[in-house]
Formats: C-alpha cells, sequence, structure tokens
C-alpha cells in the first residue's frame, strides 16, 4: 500500500515541484536531492497515480545496464521467427509518460550520457551488437538523489528543469508526523483482508484528493498554452540567471517555463511576481555559481512593477529605458527573495560543487558483470552473460546441416559449444586526490605545483579516464577545492583560488580524503591514490581546535591513517619541509599509511607528476 | 541558439501513443531560427560547402545549443545523387570505380544471396539529402564499420555484409556528440576512416571495403572530459561556443524556444523562406568554390600567421586557404580576400597552437593577438 501524494508530509518543495512538471512536460524532469527515508521514493510512486491515464511509469534501476536501458535483442522472439526482433528498452518504454530514477548519482557514466541522449532527442537510437533501431523516447525525468554519495554530472543536471536541493528535515514534529503516518499506512496494510471503518474512510478521501489533483493537472495543462508572461518578467528572469552566474542559455527557458505552470496551476492567465519567485528558487538558485552581488536596486523593491498591458504582444527589446529599469526592479524584487533561501555558503549548491559528502555511503556498486561489453568468448553460461549476437552467429553457419537430421525446419538447433559469453572490462580509472597543507609560508608555491601535477596527471591521463581531486587544508578543516573530475578546464578554473596560512588540520585533510575514497567507489573507481604534501606537522584536531596535545593529534591522525590502509587507498608523502627542519614527522605519517614516503623539498610539478608513474 | 532543449517535450506525458513511426524522426528545431553562436554556425557551413576543410569540432558550454545546431543542420543540406538504393550512397561513376557489389533491397530482404556485378553504367539513380548520420554514444563497432547480416546467417546460413554507421554517413557527415565520452577504440576507428576515406572490415570471416567519405562533427563539453590532443588535430576546425550574455539575445531564444515548444510544426513552416533561402546560398556557394582565387596577398597572411604562431606542419595553412576560399564563395566574392583569411584565422587554428599546460591565456586571444601585430606590421 502506498501513501497518496497528499499524505506524504514534508518535501513540499519537490511536491510543488512535480506538481509543475505534471503541466508543463518542457520542464523535463525534477531532480530532487534528499536522504534515505525522506520518503522520496514513496513520493515518486504517489506522483505517478496523477499522471493521465495511460501513461506510462518506469524505474530505472541503478544497476541497469545498457541493453536494457536501450533495448537490445530479443531473443526468444528471433529464435521463434528467424528474423532478428528488437525488445524495447526502458527508455523507450516511458515514452509519453515519466522515468524515475532513484540515484542520480550512482549511475554509470555510460547510462547517463544515454539519459542525457535522450532527454535531447525525444528518441533512443540503438546501434549495437547487429541492431539498428530508432523509438520515440519522450519522456519526464524524475530523479532522487542521496547528496552524500556524491555528485549529480553536471550535463544530466542541466537538462533537468527543475532542481529541488536538499533540505534537512530539522522539523521534530515534522518528522514525528512522517513516521506516524508510515506506520498507520503499514498497520492497515498488514491488518490485510479487513481494513477498518476509520482507514477505510481515509483510502477515500486519499482517492478524492487524488482525484481533485488530477482534475486540477489536467485544467493547468489545458490552460498552459494561453497563459501569458511579459517580456519584463522573461528579462528580469534572464537577469537573475546574470547574476546568480547560471552557466549556459538553457535554464532562461526552463524558468519561463516554470513559471508559466505555476500560473496554470493556479488558474491564473498571466504570470504573476509569485511565480517568478517560484521559477528562481526551483530553476535558477539551485544552479546559482555565485551569490549575486549586493546592490543598490534593492532599495527598489517596494515600488511595484508597472501592470502589464497588451498582452501577448511581445515589444521588441527597445532600449528607451522603461522596460529596462522594470525588468531590473523586478530582478532585484526576485533576487531579495531568493537570498532569504540561499544557503550561507552557496557553495553547498549543486553547480558549485561543493558539496561536502557524509560517510557511510551505499558502499561498492561494483561487479564483475559490470562495464562495458569488450568482446565474446566461449565459455559456461553459468553464471555469465550470453552474448546472443555472437551465439546466433556461432550457430548460424550448421543450421542447414544440423536441421538435415531433423523432420523440423523452423527450429534453431543451437549446441552448447556455440554459447558465447560476454567478457567485460570496467573502464573506470584511477582517482588521485592532492591533499595539500596550504598552512605557513610554502603554501602558495606548494599548491601551484601541486595544481601543475594534477593538470599534467590529467593530461597525461586522457586513455586511463583518471581522475583528480583536489583538498586544501589549513585553519580549522579541510575543504574540498576540487571535486573528483576528468577536466582540465576546471582543474584550472577552480584551481586559481588558493586560500593559505594558519592551523595544521591534518586529521580533517584524511578524513575529508576517506570521505571522498568512499564515494569514488561507489562510483565504481577502483584505485584511489593520496597525495599528500605536507611536513607532516599537525596542530589543529578534527574538532576544528588548536591543540597543544601532541599525543591526541598524534591518535586521531594514526586511526585516520589506519582507516584510509585498510579501505586500500594508495598514498604516497610529499614532504615539502626545508632538511634542517624536519622532525621525521612526515616519514612517520608514510608508515601509518603504508605509503610511500618522498622527499621533495621544492616540488616541482613535473617530479611530483612523475613520482605518482 | 542556445538553450535549445528536447526536441518535443511537450508531446511527452501524453496519454495516446499515437504516431509511434513518425516520432522516432525526430522534429529538428530550424538552423536559420538559432539565435548568436555565429562562429559555430559558420564553421558549419564552410564545411558544407567545402568538406575538404576535414569538419569541425565544437566545444563549449552546457546548454548552448551545439547538438541542436548539428542536427539543425540536415534540413538546410542540399541533395545529392546516388545509386537507387545503395548502402552506400555511391554514384553511377563510384559503383563502377569500386566494383564492390551493390545490392537492392529485393535481394537484401533474400531474394537472391549471390553478389551481382554492376551490370553496365545506366544504373538508376535517386536523389537524397545529404546524409546526417547520428553516432549514439552505445555504439559497437560492429554496428559503426558493419559486420555480418544476422538475418541471412539465420534464415540461409549464409554470411553477407550488413553495412554499419559509416555506409550511411559516406558523402554526408557523421555526428558524434560527447565525443570526449566516446570510446577510445572507436574514435581511433573513426579516425582512421576519416583521413583514408575507406572503411574495411575483416571480420567473422567476412572481408570488405567501402567507401566512407564524410565530415566528421564532433561536439562536447570540456568539464566532462578532456580531448584527447591527437584527436583534437584531426578536425580541420575547432569552435568553440559560450553562453550568451547579452540579455536582448536571450529573450529573443526564450521567446522563440516557447513558440517552438508550443507548435513544433507551425514554428517550422514559419521558418521555410528563411531556410529555403539559405539552402539556395549553399548551393550557389558549391558551384562557386571551385572558380574561387586565393591571390598571394592572402595566401602570404596565412603563411605568417601560422609562422608567427609557431603551428607545425603545413595542415593549418591548407585549412586556412579553404575555409578562406569556402567563406568567399558563401559570401558570393571571386577572390579571398586578406580579411577571408583573417575571419577564420581562430577556428582554424585554435587547437593547432603548441600547448603549455599551464598557459592560462585562450589559444583565440593568442591568435587575435598576433592577427594585430601582423596587421601593424603592414
Amino acid at each position: 500500500m502506498s501513501l497518496a501524494f497528499t499524505d506524504i508530509v514534508g518535501l513540499e518543495a519537490a511536491k510543488q515541484a512535480l506538481l509543475l512538471l505534471a503541466v508543463n512536460p518542457a520542464l523535463a524532469g525534477v531532480a530532487i536531492a534528499a536522504t534515505v527515508g525522506s520518503g522520496k521514493s514513496t513520493l515518486a510512486r504517489a506522483f505517478a497515480a496523477l499522471l493521465p491515464e495511460g501513461a506510462p511509469f518506469v524505474e530505472l534501476p541503478v544497476n541497469v545496464t545498457e541493453d536494457r536501458l536501450l533495448g537490445g535483442l530479443d531473443l526468444e522472439a528471433t529464435l521463434a521467427t528467424g528474423a532478428r526482433a528488437i525488445e524495447r528498452g526502458l527508455l523507450a518504454r516511458a515514452h509519453g509518460g515519466v522515468l524515475y530514477a532513484d540515484g542520480l548519482n550512482l549511475l554509470d557514466r555510460s547510462i547517463v550520457a544515454h539519459l542525457m541522449e535522450a532527454l535531447a532527442s525525444g528518441v533512443v537510437r540503438v546501434e549495437r551488437e547487429g541492431l539498428s533501431a530508432a523509438h520515440p523516447a519522450r519522456f519526464v525525468l524524475v530523479g532522487a538523489y542521496d547528496p552524500s554519495d556524491g555528485e549529480v554530472p553536471r550535463g544530466l543536471l542541466d537538462r533537468i528543469g527543475l532542481i529541488v536541493p536538499f533540505a534537512p528535515q530539522t522539523d521534530a514534529r515534522l518528522r514525528a508526523e512522517v513516521v506516524r503516518r508510515n506506520q498507520l499506512r503499514k498497520g492497515e496494510a498488514e491488518a490485510g483482508a479487513l481494513p477498518s471503518a476509520s482507514s477505510r474512510l481515509r483510502n477515500e478521501a486519499a482517492d478524492d484528493e487524488t482525484h481533485m489533483l488530477r482534475a486540477m493537472i489536467a485544467d493547468a495543462r489545458a490552460r498552459l498554452p494561453h497563459v501569458r508572461v511579459h517580456d519584463e518578467q522573461v528579462q528580469a528572469l534572464i537577469q537573475a540567471a546574470l547574476s546568480l552566474g547560471v552557466e549556459g542559455n538553457r535554464a532562461d527557458v526552463f524558468a519561463a517555463q516554470a513559471a508559466l505552470a505555476k500560473a496554470a496551476l493556479d488558474g491564473r492567465d498571466r504570470v504573476d511576481d509569485d511565480d517568478l519567485r517560484l521559477a528562481v528558487r526551483l530553476v535558477l538558485l539551485p544552479r546559482a555559481t555565485r551569490l549575486p552581488e549586493a546592490n543598490e536596486s534593492y532599495q527598489a523593491q517596494d515600488e511595484q512593477p508597472r501592470a502589464p498591458e497588451e498582452p501577448g504582444r511581445s515589444e521588441r527589446d527597445e532600449p528607451n529605458g522603461a522596460p529596462q529599469v522594470q525588468s531590473e526592479q523586478l530582478e532585484a524584487l526576485l533576487l531579495s527573495a531568493a537570498e532569504a533561501e540561499l544557503p550561507k555558503d552557496v557553495l553547498n549548491l549543486p553547480f558549485a560543487m561543493q558539496q561536502r559528502g557524509r560517510s557511510g555511503s551505499r558502499g561498492a556498486a561494483l561487479n564483475n558483470r559490470r562495464g562495458r561489453f569488450v568482446r565474446a568468448v566461449e565459455g559456461d553460461p553459468h553464471g555469465n552473460r550470453i552474448a546472443l549476437l555472437q551465439t546466433l552467429v556461432a550457430a548460424a553457419p550448421w543450421q542447414a546441416v544440423r536441421r538435415a537430421g531433423t523432420r523440423s525446419s523452423a527450429q534453431l538447433a543451437i549446441r552448447k559449444e556455440d554459447i558465447r559469453i560476454k567478457r567485460f572490462r570496467d573502464k573506470a580509472g584511477m582517482l588521485y586526490i592532492f591533499a595539500v597543507d596550504a598552512s605557513g609560508s610554502m603554501a602558495i608555491n606548494r599548491m601551484r605545483e601541486a595544481k601543475g601535477a594534477a593538470i599534467r596527471l590529467l593530461q597525461d591521463a586522457y586513455v586511463h579516464r583518471d581522475q583528480v581531486a583536489l583538498i586544501a587544508f589549513r585553519g580549522g578543516r579541510a575543504q574540498v577545492l576540487l571535486q573528483p573530475s576528468q577536466s582540465v578546464e576546471r582543474a584550472k578554473r577552480e584551481l586559481d583560488v588558493l586560500p593559505t596560512g594558519g592551523g595544521t588540520p591534518l586529521a580533517s585533510a584524511l578524513l575529508t580524503a576517506w570521505e571522498l575514497a568512499q564515494q569514488a567507489r561507489g562510483r565504481g573507481i577502483a584505485q584511489v591514490t593520496l597525495v599528500l604534501m605536507t611536513d607532516g606537522r599537525a596542530n589543529v584536531g578534527l574538532d576544528s581546535q588548536a591543540s597543544a596535545d601532541k599525543a591526541g593529534l598524534q591518535r586521531e591522525i594514526q586511526q585516520l591513517a589506519a582507516l584510509l590502509r585498510a579501505h586500500g587507498v594508495r598514498a604516497i608523502v610529499i614532504d615539502t619541509q626545508a632538511n634542517y627542519l624536519s622532525r621525521g614527522e612526515a616519514p612517520k605519517l608514510a608508515e601509518w599509511l603504508g605509503g610511500r614516503y618522498v622527499y621533495l623539498p621544492n616540488a616541482r610539478a613535473e617530479q611530483i607528476a612523475k613520482a605518482l608513474t | 541558439m542556445s538553450a535549445q532543449i528536447a526536441a518535443e517535450p511537450a508531446r511527452a506525458l501524453r496519454a495516446d501513443h499515437s504516431g509511434a513511426a513518425s516520432a522516432s524522426s525526430a522534429v529538428h528545431y530550424p538552423f536559420t531560427a538559432i539565435v548568436g553562436q555565429e562562429e559555430m554556425k559558420l564553421c558549419l557551413l564552410l564545411n558544407v560547402i567545402d568538406p575538404r576543410i576535414g569538419g569541425v569540432m565544437i566545444m563549449g558550454h552546457r546548454g548552448t545549443g551545439k547538438s541542436t545546431a548539428v542536427r539543425a543542420l540536415a534540413d538546410v543540406l542540399p541533395m545529392i545523387t546516388r545509386v537507387k538504393g545503395d548502402p552506400f550512397n555511391r554514384t553511377p561513376e563510384e559503383v563502377a570505380r569500386d566494383a564492390l557489389p551493390i545490392e537492392s533491397a529485393a535481394e537484401r530482404n533474400g531474394a537472391s544471396p549471390t553478389p551481382r556485378q554492376p551490370r553496365d553504367s545506366r544504373l538508376r539513380t535517386e536523389r537524397i539529402p545529404v546524409p546526417v548520420v547520428d553516432l549514439p554514444l552505445g555504439a559497437t563497432e560492429d554496428r559503426v564499420c558493419g559486420t555480418i547480416d544476422i538475418e541471412a546467417a539465420l534464415t540461409q546460413g549464409v554470411k553477407r555484409f550488413e553495412p554499419g554507421l559509416l555506409a550511411r554517413a559516406n558523402h554526408g557527415f557523421l555526428y558524434i556528440d560527447e565525443v570526449n565520452l566516446l570510446d577510445d577504440h572507436l574514435v581511433d576507428v573513426l579516425l582512421d576512416v576519416a583521413a583514408s576515406g575507406w572503411n574495411v572490415v575483416e571480420r567473422e570471416g567476412i572481408s570488405v571495403r567501402h567507401p566512407a567519405r564524410f565530415v566528421l562533427v564532433g561536439s562536447g563539453n570540456p568539464e566532462e572530459g578532456e580531448l584527447r590532443p591527437q584527436l583534437l588535430d584531426r578536425f580541420g576546425l575547432h569552435a568553440r561556443i559560450v553562453t550568451i550574455t547579452d540579455v536582448a539575445q536571450r529573450m529573443e531564444i526564450v521567446r522563440r524556444r516557447r513558440a517552438f515548444d508550443a507548435d513544433p510544426r507551425a514554428f517550422i513552416a514559419a521558418w521555410q523562406p528563411q531556410q529555403r533561402a539559405l539552402r539556395r546560398r549553399i548551393v550557389a556557394a558549391q558551384k562557386r568554390l571551385a572558380e574561387v582565387e586565393m591571390p598571394d596577398d592572402a595566401l602570404m597572411v596565412a603563411a605568417e600567421l601560422c609562422m608567427r604562431l609557431g603551428v607545425d606542419g603545413h595542415r593549418g595553412e591548407l585549412t586556412l586557404a579553404r575555409a578562406a576560399c569556402a567563406l568567399a564563395a558563401f559570401e558570393g566574392r571571386p577572390r579571398v580576400t586578406r580579411d577571408d583569411v583573417k575571419r577564420v584565422a581562430v577556428p582554424a587554428l585554435r587547437h593547432r597552437l603548441r600547448r603549455d599546460p599551464l598557459e592560462t591565456t585562450d589559444a583565440g586571444e593568442r591568435i587575435e593577438r598576433a592577427l594585430m601585430e601582423l596587421q601593424a606590421q603592414a
């Protein structure tokens, strides 16, 4: 028994977003960041009940294979008829409806690429293993992800119109209510065949609400084409996007579509300021890469924009002042409203890439049957995946001969020696985590060389699909400057900021590295290498306090080092201390990590890169 | 333009499943309705006019309309002639030259498994639009290059070659979106074929060699993964696109995109005059191209620029010259000017400069600077 959409407590922004999506599929999808147990899956299933009759709701498992996603040879039909038959994949089956993926950030790279392709073209093309076909695949994507499992590929996130950022449920009463309602439902389900009168009543009430919502959505969909949005309003959205540093021009269109959907949902024919605010909140804000500059136009916020006249007729961008001023006021209004929503640290937004993962990710998603299908070999079908095409090809030439001995001519004779099994190669490369001591006077130099080494590694490592992450540690705690990335461009850009000076929170750096390593495992990266550039002299503990308790600090570091070692993280400690000051701490650290010790007091980028390969 | 999103997203969530067949041919946003991104559009058009330019790689931000532009290109391309039903899109002359068996559709369906040689030069021909073949990311090598026809093997027990995407792309365009995510092995195969113009298949006891001349168009986002330098070098032109920051242009983008999403067919119909005009202009430019002259002073600019920038080899000059000629032809002029060379210099040379891993100056800026220095010198 599932909960009805309206019965779900919390996740208000997600509900709002899903309703907008149901009204306006041009929004392409909704991405919901929420932790396990917040009810996101329940919500998605309840959403399915709101869809028009016959619209499919297809679930995309995290470990889906390319065959299943795109479609492939339908063996049964192919063997039965002797002509190839294609089985539609999940993308094609979602056509006209919803594709639901829980774990957007855990999907395989190639799966993400196919999703993006289908979202962009509305068609799924199969060109593999002897098949060539195209199926329509226009669907909206509802995706959920647990931010602590790592980030959603930005390319994918960009194609999803509405993004509901992570909002921890801190309200204790709300949490209690979630649990209460869930248990009520469960209790009823377990009571089985004899539902109590009260629960029947509640069910009917829920049904009524579902009916009502469906009618509301249908009404809004009919209204949508007639809703008007003013040029000044679109302009205000665009200016807000510019102020927030939103990349690309796609978000403008999504923002306008979201505002239109909201107006339609509220039964209005015109977009108003509330609609725009919602659009900013669900479309632009989650894509922000910087805080809007505090500007003087906030004073203007109590001046209401002129009531739009002559709607629908678009006044072409006249530069004669009036509309410009108006849209600026509107933009200020939008941004000041957005300001309140903005987390203190804009870098916590998904597009700013600085989410700090928590520990306890789902562990290794890797198994020996994933990766890319490389070739087919003869082998035992038990526990392996059969390569259909190759099996058929192997069997084909013998058919005439084998048939000769039997009466039947329709059957395909496949023998054991024809069976071919698939061999996979996992393409995930290495992850290099650079953890750089940014405290002290040599910090700037160290950071520059670490950056150079990171970029060099990326450039040499293209074929291996390696990734690089960079952690700087100074002051109270370590900070991830660059999330695992393959991009030289990003590395160059994001490593331009080099905060230096302060204490040495070595323990925090080790913990952060371990978290990154865990996330990488979740994405199937087999080998993680930690490159630690430090003199090894820690003076700040995990509690972010400078501590004189040397023994305590050492213990902490030793434990963390053992943890990294236990998880198979390869370590290299690059000692950057000028020799006469060295007290042998870096070598000790290397020993604890079970890693290599390299003494490079004036470490150059090339030397570091060389030491790693 | 930018922000061209899903082809017909407004159609999703609809209860009826009508038009499953027609739906698989996606409706494309018109090329001429694309706002801004002039460098990318010009690079594509120059390659249409002169395929010898060697393709184009488009790199840029998400949501800036890379794939929209390439997919839109198909509609403004001229028609070509091929032998009727030829899976390799060959002209009668090419069929005679290749001595490669051709098979009619009827034969492919199993009428006669024995290949037949072309009997005479009076083969029937047909006009088809220049093919734009999309290479999906999941494509396997056998589908790209062609493989054994499994149906024939199943039903008749014979080995027959079934052409792949490379055959379909002959005399057309081959488009790879997210080229930086493509399997490295497949990239190597594609580059080999693009360079030689021939696809050679030796697998499962089949041995076939067929022509595969196509303009390779790639696109990608540099943040999704780095491109191998060797790969970049093979493309004639390299266009870079960025987010449009002009508010007026962005408003126009939203306006047009909304109109397209609301009623794609009406939108496309409204842009037909512009589409037709561009098509005519392309055909005229193709005709004119052979007569376009490149005077010495323009050649000198090309050579000096390459020297100044330290571009290795002669591919830089050659591409510059071809692109400049195509530009002159496109604009209806019989002679290439120095200005033509300068206008195509950035996309023709951007990816050919020596690389310094820590160089932060954009290659485009370095070329612009060299152009200014040339100007000052002259």
